[in-house]
């Protein structure tokens, strides 16, 4: 619509000077409608061609192909701007008197850079409305985010100490001075400190995750193997789990320690707690891959692919936040190792870590 | 010269007569006159061209004013009209004023001649 108003409006600006050329087509014409007899040589011009119809529209002459139209006076056609003026007297026979000027596109070009423009102004602003009310509605979402976040930052820096007072307590007790029911019983607090002590570490990992300062160093992996499976003995035996290992050959791998423990503590700490009673988890290190295997609940095809995202959970036969496989995950993408997860429902599963 | 080129030529020639009978028409009753007048036979010509543009328009009208001259339909000027008068009405048929209008036309049309 504009666009034709645009048209509309060169048309008008050409109209005055196709009509003042028009005016001097005629004045020719009688010249030469008088002197016919000395002189037949139809008047022509740089500016604009010409040419002259008969009442009938027949063709008199013409200074460059043209074709009639009386439906309108002034028009753009063939990049033509054209205009027909009907004649008051017929010099040669003329009734339609048709002059034309070749159009320059200015108007055409200009047009179209402020359709551009326009249309660049109306696309900015439907995205910026756009963007202010997906975030009008996301703020529901991205408010109960970072609630979540907080409270488990909160929580995190509240649990600090009295874990790791109980940690160092325990350990701290000479077992040998026990009787037989107390061992028992502060092994079952080791084991629940150590879990807590687990989740912590994991939740302060994901919350401060960026700001934790690393050191890498040549690991020797099958010892912190060795190391992560004897801090994790007493959480398997209470679960009537056998922990064992089969270490081929001994990589080393450069990562930073506390790092590296914390995927293979989360690998083995959800191979128990996923495991069956009386079940067995087997780690293998060969070839620059590492393997914790269990022969636990399994996981669904479907959902392997989902397994990594943050508090996502598949199975509700035990506690947990649903971050282990995320921190997994992360530490992976920071060191370039693969992780590969196989599985058959009921069965095993399997997870490969592979540099 | 065969049959075949004897038939062409006997064509020609009557075409030609016709064509020449044509043109005689014009010549005897309109040429004829006009020459001894002061106003070349031309610029009546011009004048209905001006006024009534096509072909068929201007034949109609000075087909109409060769039957039935009238001083309201003429379309010389009137100081022209009041000089060498209203002409006589043409006793010529219908047919032979067509066939010498063709005639007439065809000598002072404007097309094909300008350049």
């Amino acid at each position: 619509m504009y666009f034709s108003a645009q048209r509309e409006l060169m048309l008008q600006e050409k109209k005055s000077t196709l009509e003042t050329y028009s005016k001097q087509l005629l004045q020719e014409l009688k010249f030469l409608h008088v002197n016919f007899d000395k002189t037949q040589l139809y008047p022509r011009h740089e500016e604009y061609e010409s040419a002259i119809f008969d009442s009938d529209k027949k063709l008199i002459f013409s200074s460059a192909p043209t074709t009639l139209r009386v439906d309108k006076i002034l028009y753009l056609e063939d990049a033509y701007v054209t205009l027909v003026s009907i004649a008051e007297s017929y010099y040669l026979g003329a009734k339609y008197v048709v002059v034309k000027v070749k159009d320059d596109g200015v108007w055409l070009k200009q047009t179209r850079k402020e359709l551009i423009a326009f249309n660049v102004l109306a696309f900015v602003f439907m995205f910026v409305i756009g963007y202010a009310l997906l975030r009008l509605f996301l703020k529901p979402m991205r408010d109960a985010l970072a609630l979540l976040d907080r409270f488990i930052k909160d929580t995190t820096h509240e649990l600090n100490t009295p874990v790791s007072t109980i940690v160092a307590n325990i350990e701290m007790i000479d077992k040998s001075m026990l009787d037989e029911k107390t061992l028992k019983k502060i092994n079952r607090i080791d084991i629940g400190a150590k879990t807590i002590s687990n989740i912590y570490q994991d939740l302060t990992y994901l919350t401060l995750g960026n700001k934790i300062v690393t050191k890498d160093e040549e690991l020797d992996v099958a010892r912190v193997i060795e190391e992560r499976m004897d801090y994790f003995k007493s959480l398997a035996d209470a679960k009537k789990v056998s922990l064992s290992k089969e270490i081929i050959d001994s990589p080393t791998l450069l990562m930073d320690k506390a790092k590296f423990s914390k995927l293979l503590d989360n690998l083995i700490s959800n191979a128990i707690k996923y495991n069956k009673l009386k079940g067995s988890i087997k780690i293998t290190l060969q070839n620059n891959v590492m393997s914790v295997e269990d022969t636990g609940v399994g996981i669904a095809k479907e959902h392997i692919s989902k397994m990594q995202e943050r508090y996502s959970r598949f199975n509700n036969s035990s506690g947990g936040f649903g971050l282990g496989l995320n921190i997994v995950s992360s530490i992976a993408k920071e060191y370039d190792l693969k992780i590969k997860i196989d599985s058959r429902e009921k069965e095993w599963t399997k997870v490969s870590v592979s540099w | 010269m065969d049959e075949g080129e004897r038939v062409m030529v006997r064509a020609l020639f009557l075409l030609l007569v016709a064509f020449s009978l044509h043109a005689d028409v014009y010549q005897t009753n309109c040429v004829s006159c006009h020459e001894k007048l002061p106003v070349s036979i031309d610029k009546y010509f011009y004048r209905y061209l001006l006024n009534y543009s096509s072909e068929k328009d201007v034949k109609r009208a000075m087909l109409e004013y060769l039957r039935k001259p009238d001083k309201q339909k003429s379309v010389m000027g009137e100081s022209f009209i009041n000089r060498f008068g209203v002409k006589q009405k043409s006793e010529l048929s219908n047919g032979d004023l067509k066939k010498a209008l063709n005639v007439y036309y065809e000598t002072y049309k404007v097309f094909g001649k300008l350049k």
